[in-house]
């Protein structure tokens, strides 16, 4: 049995509302239906070249 | 001008971009032209269609009516409110911005009552910034909260997410008789010679019909004009006579009314004797086929063009020919006395032409030239996909007729529309679109235009001055490109003022690609108010003022006297009468006033093409142009005093026979008895917005400014304020860009502050290590680090699951990880990459599922440097899924060594090493290490001393804490800016001294310490801040290194192609110098051993290596039963021609060579091969 896809933070293009959107679900704003979303910035530790 | 004070903006709403808008005017005004008008006028111009019942006696009349194109709109309203579209979307979902466009049909049964019905014809591609964008009228405030630029301008199309410009053509100027001599038009048939008279005549719709009036060797002359791919030669007599009613006589009058012996010979006489004998010539020719009336003469052409014209099939001859008169001749003219009158003045004009008393028009020449505009050919290539449309719903109508009999009710009109929409109404629009997308037109009659292809290119924003460039360019036409002679490249001095000399790309398309000056416009069909001009309303009151002032108005049976007595005046290729030659400099001048005065009808964009009198010059007449899409540029107009407004728009066809006084210091080279009538601007409106924006240009070399012009268009700057909305496929950011301190006056009144593309760099010029050698140069390490030059390349990736692919199954996709394979770190739950983490090439980015064949496919980035995931917009086109995804990927590109820069000067280098700080060498005085250095070999030859002087007056002005204006040509204008009329006009002294009062050098020099050595430099070294901008061109695009990998399978040779790891041919010239140098050991290595390197077995026995086999040893060997390891499988090769391994021998050789030998046989030539040890040759 396959763990459930964790769900996956977007902000919304238009408003800047977060949506958490699973596998299958719409994509569509919460608040203003917008089509267009943003992910969000990873929160895993991302590390620069320190050239 | 107005000079800004730069900083000195409060707010985005103080924010002036007028000047940078007015440099798109051409693009929108003509497409809001068509919107607000243009397509009321073409709907007129289609010729309603008549569909007969075959077997009925009713004919239906389809006219068309109304048309109306909307505002772009979501297809469907997700939210009640909000359903307006707007650019940003189209931009980051892969959409076009398009609005409906729906119009009426009219029905008419005989003549029964008419019924509108109205069709939908599809989304209409929307021009951004016309009157139906969204974003019109916006304040920078406003644009900016819609995601655009501040200074958004618009003046293109967004196609599936693209944005793509219209490009502006030169065409042949409109409604004027242009002696032409060709080769060609002798090879049209027997006895033609290569002289002909070419008008383009200009419908009210902007579509045009061409024809041409030939002379023949036996003095005669023939109409020619083209239907439907064909030309059709007409003796010019019988038109002449078909037109109206008329006599020999008056023909014979008519013509020969140019020639009066009086004045033979003498100053802008035009006709000769001959001219009477060729009226002769022209009369017998329609005698000799017993044609004399005019209703005799339309019969004649009425049975010859019955079976070439369409729908006619059943109409008279007279109604026939009336039909070719209208549509094909003359066509700008409703009027068949006009028609008549330009006829004979063509046919006057051709005469003086052959006799030599005036010379051929240049075609070549801006003079007889304009452009084509976007909303004109959107016009009339609508027109034609209407007109196809209606005549497919014709077949359409008729095939259901015939298909379904009584059952299709011909007379209900529910029924008809139900046919009609089947005719994919849609398809329209989607013509247009395509049009746009590709730029090219698919046309059956070819719209009098001479290319098919190349009307739209991508409006590319590598930076902000490329973009600009789209709208200014004029192309001269993709069918001169391939033209051997460079006669059409030349730059003619007829283009002054119109198109700038120095912005012209070098290479191929050098002179074909022009860009319009800073100051020159596009006459539109507006005027300074914004209202549509009324054409028959000028056309009267110019008539009237004309008659006022002394013209002869032109009416029937009056004969029109010729030159030099009178001169013929005519107004947008129509004769309106003729003026005497003494009265006409007086006329002239009165016109031009009331044109510059603003309470005049005369439209203030009128050209009043004077061609005076000459001896065998141009050939003269008054002609006045009052047309759209004609090039235009502001003067001042000396003869009006300076109080009022005196600014006057000139065109390129008057400006020839214009005194035009240039504030050049010598005035123009003008003589007195020509005193100049009017005054150019400011020197620099002859150069174009980037041409512009060189410091000093007047003080460098003029290649050297092309080269500029260029490299400007090539920069990697802030190419854009919204980069965080765009999805760009490409696009190029420097990070850490600065406003030059030297800078022209353009710098400002375009705001190109609010995208600015170089860096104030402390510039040593020095040959310092030796590394700076050959227009290389030298980076200071640590400013590197401190972050100059510093940018990034965005790239986005578009996935859109629902495109059809190549594959079948292709429907059923979804974004999701892989729960079976190994956990890929770099993907995320929902099937894409985490937003600002890096990826590796090859490393899998995005994984989609395939729900019916249970299949995973990663998507692996390409390329060969890391990236790091700028952002990732889901979007969707089915309600249900995510199945559109924008990756955005950001490329770190910081200065390495290979990757080039320029200054404004056309000084391009190439980075030859990150030198680091402290070797580099320092000021006694000040410490200051430079950021660059460059060899002192760069400035002799090329002389660019406006980068001296930009080090000098950056240097000055950052010490004074000021902007230096640099704008060119400043010595030459008056010295109205007391700040520069201070003792010495000399730029040089003026740098100098504010250098000196900060208590430096006077020229610019310092004296340099050795980085390296700490010792005092042997001479003082120039040194100073220029601004330095970094081109697009990075080695990181660039390198190309390989040793051995992939191959091509034929051949076994290393491929070709940068991306696919493929190397960089070594060929024939490259070997030759290698042989050359006897370094044939290397020769061995790059030919063979990295190329297609074999050992082939060769039977020495028949010498061939094509019959030896390798055969596998069936048996297994008897060791590895004996538990002994299996040693190694002797390799057994026999041939089979001779049917023994004996004699078998290896030879190294190139693949290729036994590729030759397989080839050779296959024609039945056999290569032998003898084996020596090479001992005994």
């Amino acid at each position: 049995m396959d763990p459930q896809p964790e769900p996956v933070s977007y902000l919304c293009g238009d408003c800047g509302v977060e949506n958490t959107i699973k596998s299958g679900d719409v994509i569509r704003c919460r608040d203003c239906g917008y089509r267009i979303l943003y992910k969000k910035r990873t929160r895993r530790i991302v590390q620069y070249e320190a050239r | 001008m107005v000079i800004k004070k730069p900083g000195h903006r409060s707010s985005l709403d103080d924010a002036n971009f007028d000047a940078l808008r007015d440099l798109l005017k051409p693009h929108i005004e003509s497409f809001d032209h068509m919107i607000d008008a243009g397509l009321k006028t073409m709907f007129i111009g289609i010729k309603p269609l008549e569909v007969p019942h075959p077997t009925q006696p009713t004919t239906l009349k389809i006219s068309m009516d109304n048309p109306k194109i909307f505002e772009p709109q979501k297809e469907r309203g997700f939210s009640k409110s909000r359903n307006i579209l707007y650019p940003f979307e189209c931009r980051q979902a892969k959409i076009s911005y398009t609005g409906t466009f729906t119009a009426e049909l009219c029905f008419q049964y005989d003549n029964g009552p008419i019924v509108r019905e109205k069709f939908n014809f599809g989304q209409f591609p929307i021009m951004l910034q016309s009157k139906l964008c969204n974003l019109r009228g916006a304040s920078p405030k406003k644009l900016v909260s819609y995601k655009e630029e501040a200074s958004e301008v618009g003046g293109y199309f967004i196609l599936n997410g693209l944005e793509r410009v219209m490009r502006l053509l030169i065409m042949p100027k409109r409604n004027y008789p242009m002696s032409t001599v060709r080769s060609s038009f002798s090879e049209r048939r027997e006895g033609y010679t290569d002289k002909a008279v070419v008008i383009r005549c200009v419908r009210a719709d902007q579509t045009s019909v061409s024809i041409k009036l030939y002379y023949l060797r036996n003095g005669s002359a023939r109409l020619g004009f083209w239907i439907l791919g064909r030309e059709y030669m007409l003796p010019v007599g019988i038109v002449l006579k078909a037109l109206i009613d008329t006599t020999d006589r008056e023909i014979y009058v008519n013509l020969t009314s140019c020639y009066n012996e009086k004045y033979e010979k003498g100053k802008g006489a035009v006709g000769t004797q001959l001219v009477g004998e060729r009226a002769k010539i022209i009369l017998d020719e329609v005698r000799d086929l017993s044609l004399f009336t005019r209703l005799q003469c339309l019969q004649y052409i009425g049975e010859h063009f019955q079976p070439i014209l369409q729908g006619l099939k059943n109409e008279s001859h007279h109604i026939v020919a009336d039909a070719v008169l209208r549509d094909y001749i003359l066509v700008h003219l409703d009027n068949n006395f006009d028609k008549f009158n330009l006829l004979i003045f063509m046919l006057q004009k051709l005469f003086s032409l052959i006799d030599q008393t005036s010379v051929p028009d240049n075609p070549d020449s801006l003079q007889n030239q304009e452009v084509l505009l976007p909303g004109h050919l959107i016009t009339l290539y609508l027109k034609e996909k209407l007109e196809e449309w209606l005549q497919k719903g014709k077949r359409l109508l008729l095939d259901e007729i015939e298909k379904k009999g009584a059952t299709f009710e011909f007379g209900r009109i529910a029924d008809v529309k139900k046919v009609l929409e089947k005719n994919h109404t849609k398809g329209i629009s989607t013509a247009i679109e395509n049009m746009l997308k590709t730029g090219r037109l698919v046309t059956t009659t070819g719209l009098d235009l001479h290319q098919r292809a190349g009307y739209t290119v991508q409006a590319e924003r590598i930076n902000f001055l490329r973009f600009i460039s789209h709208f200014r360019a004029v192309h001269r036409g993709s069918s001169f490109a391939g033209l051997r002679t460079t006669t059409v490249r030349k730059l003619l001095p007829e283009s002054w003022g119109f198109l700038c000399p120095v912005h012209t790309p070098d290479g191929e398309p050098c002179g074909l690609l022009n860009h319009m000056t800073r100051t020159c416009r596009v006459t539109s069909f507006y005027d300074s108010e914004g209202n549509i001009k009324d054409y028959f309303k000028i056309k009267l009151s110019i008539l009237n003022i004309l008659v006022e002032i002394g013209m002869t108005q032109s009416l029937p049976k009056i004969f029109l006297p010729g030159p030099p007595e009178v001169l013929t005046v005519l107004l947008d290729g129509c004769i309106v009468g003729f003026i005497p030659s003494t009265e006409v400099e007086k006329v002239v001048a009165h016109i031009r006033e009331l044109k510059v005065s603003s309470a005049a009808v005369i439209p203030n964009d009128m050209e009043v093409g004077y061609v005076p009198l000459s001896m065998g010059g141009a050939y003269p007449g008054l002609y006045l142009f009052t047309s759209p899409s004609r090039f235009v540029r502001p003067v001042r107009n000396l003869s009006i005093p300076s109080t009022n407004e005196n600014v006057e728009l000139i065109g390129p066809f008057e400006q020839v026979f214009m005194e035009i006084r240039c504030p050049d210091g010598g005035d123009g080279g003008r003589k007195s008895p020509f005193p100049a009538t009017h005054e150019e601007i400011h020197p620099t409106g002859m150069l174009s917005v980037v041409g512009n924006l060189t410091p000093w240009s007047d003080h460098n070399q003029s290649p050297r400014n092309m080269y500029q012009c260029q490299m400007a268009k090539q920069t990697m700057g802030f190419s854009s304020q919204t980069i965080q909305h765009r999805a760009d496929q490409k696009l190029y950011h420097l990070q850490t860009p600065q406003t030059p301190i030297v800078r022209t006056r353009a710098y400002s009144e375009y705001s190109i502050d609010e995208y600015p593309s170089g860096t104030n760099a402390i510039v040593a010029v020095l040959a310092y290590t030796g590394y700076d050698m050959e227009d290389a140069m030298i980076l200071n390490k640590s400013s590197v680090e401190r972050g100059m030059f510093h940018g990034q390349i965005y790239q986005t990736e578009t996935i859109d699951l629902t495109e059809k692919g190549g594959k079948s199954d292709q429907s059923a996709r979804v974004f999701r990880k892989s729960k079976l394979d190994k956990p890929c770190p770099s993907i995320d739950s929902d099937g894409l990459p985490h937003v600002g983490q890096m990826i590796w090439p090859d490393e899998p980015y995005c994984s989609t599922y395939n729900e019916v064949t249970n299949k995973t496919y990663l998507f692996k980035k390409k390329g060969s440097e890391p990236v790091y995931v700028d952002y990732v917009a889901v979007d969707t086109k089915t309600k249900k899924n995510l199945n559109k995804v924008n990756i955005r990927f950001r490329h770190p590109r910081n200065p390495v060594i290979g990757d080039k820069f320029s200054s404004r000067h056309g000084q391009k280098g190439v980075c030859s090493q990150l030198w680091p700080d402290i070797d580099m060498p320092f000021s006694g005085t000040t410490g200051m290490r430079p950021d660059l250095i460059i060899n002192p070999h760069a400035f002799p030859s090329r002389m660019t001393i406006a980068m001296l002087l930009e080090s000098v007056a950056a240097k000055g002005g950052s010490l004074h804490g000021k902007f230096k204006d640099a704008t060119p040509f400043r010595s030459s204008v008056k010295k109205d800016d007391e700040e520069s009329g201070s003792k010495s006009a000399s730029l040089v002294d003026e740098l100098g001294v504010m250098l000196k009062e900060k208590g430096f050098n006077y020229h610019g020099c310092e004296v340099l310490y050795s980085g390296v050595y700490g010792t005092e430099l042997t001479c003082e070294i120039f040194i100073g801040p220029v601004y330095y901008q970094r081109l697009r061109h990075m080695v990181s695009d660039k390198y190309q290194v390989r040793s051995t990998g992939t191959i091509d399978q034929v051949t076994r040779q290393p491929i070709k192609g940068r991306k696919r790891g493929g190397g960089i041919r070594f060929g024939e010239m490259e070997r030759d110098s290698l042989l050359a140098h006897g370094a044939a050991y290397l020769l061995h290595d790059r030919l063979h051993t990295c190329s297609d390197y074999h050992i082939a077995d060769v039977c020495s026995i028949c010498g061939s290596m094509l019959t030896t086999t390798f055969q596998q040893p069936r048996k297994r060997p008897v060791r590895e039963i004996g538990g002994l390891p299996p040693a190694r499988a002797p390799r057994k090769v026999t041939c089979h021609a001779c049917q023994s391994s004996k004699g078998m021998e290896k030879v190294a050789m190139p693949y290729i060579f036994r590729y030759l030998a397989a080839e050779l046989a296959a024609m039945n030539i056999k290569m032998t091969l003898k084996l020596t040890d090479g001992v005994d040759i």
